[in-house]
Order: structure tokens, then C-alpha cells, then sequence
């Protein structure tokens, strides 16, 4: 049984107008994507800018209502269960967010922040409670003195650890991580990434890890999907992806990279214009009439593209 | 260095609604001379008028005395006498702690009324915020004080507590409106999300999460309408439709003023209570203004 299976998720925001806001149409956000997460592992959703990586995490975790589809966490519909399971499969999947600026309530101290789960799933008593965000906080690298700060009182990359171990508190199976780093200075974003790998193994967390930065996700993820407008382009092994890419868009999201070598540099651009020719060539290879990819195609075990 | 460099930006971004912002709001209020002036004054004025109140017998006050009809400033009476023989500085503190005291309690039920609705409003959204915004759109475009007036006709015993409920029922609108603009644009941080993904129920959310990031705007909000609601009291009392005429308020004595006898020749009946409600709403109003400075982090004096 796979650990968690997304069936043909779709997810369309109304778009209301006029004088008694009738829906007039759709944004279709997230249309018609299937993909699967084994236990353990660390699947990379990349893609432009409003391609719909936010909304499908947040639809995972039922921050936003599913038009359509099916999402099996280990075998069962998190839609078609009651309020009670809901509430108890809640925490089995967590998220850190993107600006770790605005999660955490500026108003709350650290212990409240991370104890708030805490509170909400288990009673403890006020010393247990205490030891045990006391231990979380020292887990994410920082001193057990400032569980009685507030948020303000630290760096964004305090921040985001705060943000990590408020997520481990329920001792989730399920990460998601929508752009965890992006917020953060080049320097620490490592840090924290490399701090993520190794509560992984520790606490035997799954990633779903959301990025635009294909080299973060080339440094995190074993196996990606490439989303273009609300739909898959090509999913598949990480290493067969970047060493292989098939379908023009992950192309020109791969040429994209900055090379950090300058002798390379020259051949990088020489790629990218290769890359740009090919584009405006076989444009109809990839995108039907409107625009939208086609359904993928399985090219090897490990492998789908989206093309005819 | 550049953590530290990061801190400091972050502090200065978001000093307003950092935890110690209740502090900040007290620092900038101390900084602002007038209103600084404006609380010792109205502080004074507070402590004696409630504290003179513990005093006095209402009872005795508003006894008719036709032997000292119309007694100027005298000895036995500092401020002289109403038509009726009674005691004029004896009403004007009963009068100032009736009217301060109903300002306050309006003000703090519209509070809690329109906290309570403005969170509902803006936290859930849709359906519900559409029907509650409905509702306060409706009672904003009924004749307020003409519906006030009717009710005080046409209710044979309304007394202070009836007076209170009826102002309420109107006035809490405002703050809905306004704490519920707050909540969603409040509810869109990623921290009420982060909540509800850790399993906080929605009661939970909206006021230990989200409350607490509105204590400012509230504070600020509640302060400037005490200045409005005590006028308002003190204004229908005026033209004879606030509190009966038992119970003493600041606008019943400033409406003796009507009859013209009064008002060029028997000074101390009126003049005291006009200039006592003229201090107490600017005092509130300098503190309210001063409030409202400090909680917009770019008006600040630093
Ligand atoms: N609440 C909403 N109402 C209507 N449309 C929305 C809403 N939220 C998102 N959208 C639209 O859905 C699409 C996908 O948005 P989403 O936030 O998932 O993109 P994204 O891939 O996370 O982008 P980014 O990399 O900029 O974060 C966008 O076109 C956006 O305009
Ligand atoms: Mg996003």
C-alpha cells in the first residue's frame, strides 16, 4: 500500500463577479494531478510561479477544500472521514510554512507556540509539557532558555526551526514543506535544509518538499513532478529528470539554473539558446490548442512525460 | 551580524504587533505632553468624582428644597441650587460619575458585541459574513436617535439599565465593522493556518490566536468612542430624553440652560457641568489620539 496516493486532484477557485457575485468561472489552481509519496522519501513539487505547488499542499492538508479527487493517506479517503478521525489523522501530517515571519503569532511566547498542539491532542502536565518543548527546541538547535522568548527575538532562521519543531511535535508521518527556505538568506537556507535531512532519518518523516528552486530540489528530493499550469509535465527519479529531461518546459526550467562554475558558462548559454529554438519549434509536440500539457505517458519505471 | 542586522529589520517591521505593544502604546502616550496632561486631568478628575460619589446620598441631592430656590455660590452651597433647592455640585458629581459610568459600560458592551461579531464575521467569511454585514448595513440606516427618542416616549419605566441596552443595540455596528476588516486580513497569516493545522478549534483560533493581535486597534477604537458615547448620553439627557430627571446626569444639568433666565443670569447651574463634559471628552479624546499615533507604527514620535 503506498504510503500517501493523490487520484486526479483538481482544485478550482470560483471567480465571482457582477452585481449578485455569480460564479462566472474557474481558476483551475490545481487540475486533475496524480501522483504518489512512498514512506520516507522526499518528493519535489517544482514549477513556475502560480502553478498551483501552494494549493496542492494545502489541499493535502485540508487548509483548502478538493473540487475533485481522492487523497489516501495509508489507504484511507481523508474526505470521507468523520470528524473525529479527521481530527486524529490531522496529525499525521504537518507543514512548515514558507515565511517564517507570519506563521508563528507574534503575540505567543515560544513554549505557548510550540505547545500548542500539545494541548490540543494530549494532556500534559505543565512540566511535562515544559520538558517536552524544551526538548524539541533544543532538538532544532536552539538554547532550552528561549522557549520563554517571543518570535520577534530571533533570526528567520530561528524562525524556521521554530516553525520545524512546532511541526514534530505530533510526531507527523507527513511533512509538507511549502518553500521553507526561499524566506531565508542564502547562508542559512543550507542550514536549514541540511537540518531537514537529518530530523528526517531521526524521525522517520516523509517530505512532500514545495520549491521553484530547482537546485534546492536537486540537493533534497529523491523523486520530483514538475507542475505547469495546474498539471503534471513530467514526474518521475529524480536523477533521471535532471540527467534526462524529456519535456521541453523541465528543459527550460533546467537550463534556467545559474551555473556557479564561470568556465561553464559559456556552454550554459549556448544550451539555453538551444533550449529557447527547440521551444518555439516543437511547441505543439508539448501543448495542446489551449495551452494545457498533455496526460503523461509512462517512458520507463521511473519515468512519465507528458507528451502525445 | 547578519542575524543580528536581520532582528533588528524584523523588530522595527513589525514593532506593532510585537508582544510588549500594550507597553508601547503606555511609552508613546507618556511622550505625547498633551496627552500625558490630558490623563493626570482626567485621572484627578476620575478620583474625585467617584471618590466624592461614595459621599453623597443621590437621595438627598435631588430632594426639593423651595427654601433655597435659585441660591447662588453660597457657603452651605459651593455651586449654588436649581430651580428646585438642590444641590448643584452635589448632581455634578453624582451627574459625572452617572454619565462617565454609562459612556463606559456602553462602550464596553458595544465592545464586547462588536468583538464578538467582527470575528465571527471576518474568521469564517462567506455565508455568515455576508448575512452579519447585511444586518449591521440595515440598523446603520435606521434613525438611530430618533428610534432612541421614540423608545424613551414610549417605554413607561426605562431606567438607567434599559437606557444602556437600547444605546448599545445600536452602536456596537461600527466596532464590528472594524474588528471584522481586521480579521481578515488577520486570518490570511500564515499563523491561523499553522493553527488549524495543529488541530486548534475555530473558537480557540479566533481568540487566543488572532484576538491578541488586535488588542491595539481595540484599545485605541474603545478609548475614542468613550469620549462619543458619553456625549451622546449627555446630549439626549440635554433634550429631555436621556436619564430621568432622579437620576442625575451631566447633560441634565447643562439643559437647564434652555430656559433663558438661566442661562444670563444663573451661571452656576450650567457652567460647571458644560465645562466638565468639555474637559472630561477632550481629556479622553488628547489620550485616544495619542493611542491611535502610537499604534501606527509611522506616526510615531520614536
Ligand atoms: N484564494 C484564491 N482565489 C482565487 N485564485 C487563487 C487563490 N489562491 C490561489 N489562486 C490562483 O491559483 C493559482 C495557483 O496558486 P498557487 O498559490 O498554488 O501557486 P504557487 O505554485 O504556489 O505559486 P508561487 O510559486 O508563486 O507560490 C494561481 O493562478 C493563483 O492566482
Ligand atoms: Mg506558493
Amino acid at each position: 500500500m503506498e504510503f500517501l496516493k493523490v487520484n486526479h486532484l483538481k482544485v478550482y477557485y470560483p471567480i465571482r463577479s457582477g452585481f449578485f457575485r455569480r460564479v462566472v468561472g474557474h481558476v483551475k489552481a490545481v487540475d486533475d494531478i496524480s501522483f504518489q509519496l512512498n514512506r520516507g522519501e522526499t518528493y519535489g513539487l517544482v514549477g513556475e510561479s502560480g502553478c498551483g505547488k501552494t494549493t496542492t499542499g494545502r489541499t493535502l492538508i485540508g487548509l483548502i477544500k478538493a473540487t475533485a479527487g481522492e487523497i489516501l493517506l495509508e489507504g484511507k479517503d481523508l474526505a470521507k472521514l468523520n470528524r473525529r478521525e479527521r481530527s486524529y489523522h490531522r496529525k499525521d501530517i504537518q507543514m512548515i510554512f514558507q515565511d517564517p515571519y507570519s506563521s508563528l503569532n507574534p503575540k505567543k511566547r515560544v513554549l505557548d507556540i510550540i505547545a500548542e498542539p500539545i494541548r490540543n491532542f494530549e494532556k500534559l502536565s505543565p512540566q511535562e509539557e515544559k520538558r517536552k518543548v524544551q526538548y524539541l527546541i533544543e532538538r532544532v538547535g536552539l538554547h532550552p532558555d528561549s522557549i520563554y522568548k517571543y518570535p520577534h527575538e530571533f533570526s528567520g532562521g530561528q524562525r524556521q526551526r521554530i516553525g520545524i519543531a512546532r511541526a514534530l511535535t505530533l510526531h507527523p508521518k507527513l511533512i509538507i514543506a511549502d518553500e521553507p527556505v526561499s524566506a531565508l538568506d542564502v547562508s542559512v537556507q543550507a542550514q536549514v535544509l541540511n537540518f531537514m535531512k537529518d530530523i528526517q532519518t531521526e524521525f522517520q518523516l516523509t517530505y512532500l518538499f514545495i520549491s521553484h528552486d530547482l537546485g534546492i530540489i536537486r540537493h533534497m528530493c529523491d523523486r520530483i513532478g514538475i507542475m505547469y499550469r495546474g498539471q503534471f509535465v513530467e514526474e518521475g527519479a529524480s536523477q533521471e529528470i535532471f540527467n534526462n529531461p524529456q519535456h521541453i518546459y523541465t528543459k527550460r526550467l533546467i537550463s534556467a539554473i545559474p551555473n556557479v562554475d564561470p568556465r561553464k558558462k559559456q556552454e550554459q548559454i549556448k544550451l539555453r539558446q538551444h533550449v529557447e529554438k527547440e521551444y518555439k519549434l516543437s511547441w505543439q509536440r508539448y501543448f495542446n490548442a489551449e495551452g494545457k500539457a498533455y496526460p503523461l505517458k509512462r517512458i520507463s519505471d521511473t519515468h512519465s512525460v507528458a507528451i502525445l | 551580524m547578519r542575524a543580528n542586522l536581520n532582528d533588528s529589520q524584523q523588530i522595527a517591521k513589525d514593532v506593532s504587533q510585537s508582544p510588549s505593544s500594550l507597553f508601547i502604546l503606555w511609552r508613546e502616550m507618556i511622550k505625547d505632553k498633551l496627552a500625558l496632561i490630558s490623563l493626570v486631568v482626567l485621572s484627578c478628575i476620575l478620583l474625585i468624582v467617584y471618590g466624592s460619589a461614595l459621599f453623597l446620598d443621590q437621595d438627598k441631592i435631588v430632594k426639593v428644597d423651595l427654601l433655597s430656590i435659585y441660591a447662588p455660590p453660597s457657603a452651605e452651597h459651593w455651586l449654588g441650587t436649581d430651580y428646585g433647592g438642590r444641590d448643584i455640585l452635589g448632581q455634578l458629581i453624582i451627574g459625572a460619575r452617572n454619565s462617565f459610568t454609562i459612556g463606559l459600560l456602553i462602550t464596553l458592551l458595544t465592545g464586547f458585541i462588536g468583538l464578538a461579531i467582527g470575528l465571527i464575521a471576518g474568521y469564517y467569511g462567506g455565508i455568515i459574513d455576508n448575512v452579519i454585514m447585511r444586518i449591521i448595513d440595515f440598523i446603520l440606516v435606521l434613525p438611530f436617535l430618533m428610534l432612541v427618542i421614540v423608545f424613551v416616549a414610549i417605554v413607561p419605566k426605562y431606567n438607567v439599565f434599559t437606557f444602556i441596552l437600547i444605546m448599545s443595540a445600536f452602536l456596537w455596528t461600527g466596532k464590528a465593522r472594524l474588528i471584522r476588516a481586521k480579521t481578515l486580513a488577520e486570518r490570511e497569516l500564515d499563523y491561523v493556518s499553522a493553527s488549524k493545522t495543529l488541530g486548534t478549534p475555530d473558537w480557540k483560533i479566533m481568540i487566543r490566536e488572532i484576538l491578541p493581535n488586535l488588542s491595539s486597534i481595540i484599545i485605541v477604537n474603545l478609548t475614542l468612542n468613550l469620549a462619543g458615547n458619553i456625549g451622546i448620553e449627555s446630549g439626549l439627557s440635554y433634550l429631555g430624553f436621556g436619564l430621568p430627571e432622579s437620576t442625575p446626569s451631566l447633560g441634565t444639568l447643562v439643559s437647564y440652560a434652555t430656559n433663558p433666565d438661566v442661562l444670563q443670569n444663573k451661571w452656576w447651574v450650567w457652567l460647571p457641568a458644560s465645562l466638565l463634559i468639555l474637559v472630561i471628552m477632550l481629556c479622553i479624546n488628547f489620550i485616544g489620539q495619542a493611542l491611535k499615533r502610537a499604534a501606527d507604527a509611522r506616526q510615531r514620535l520614536g
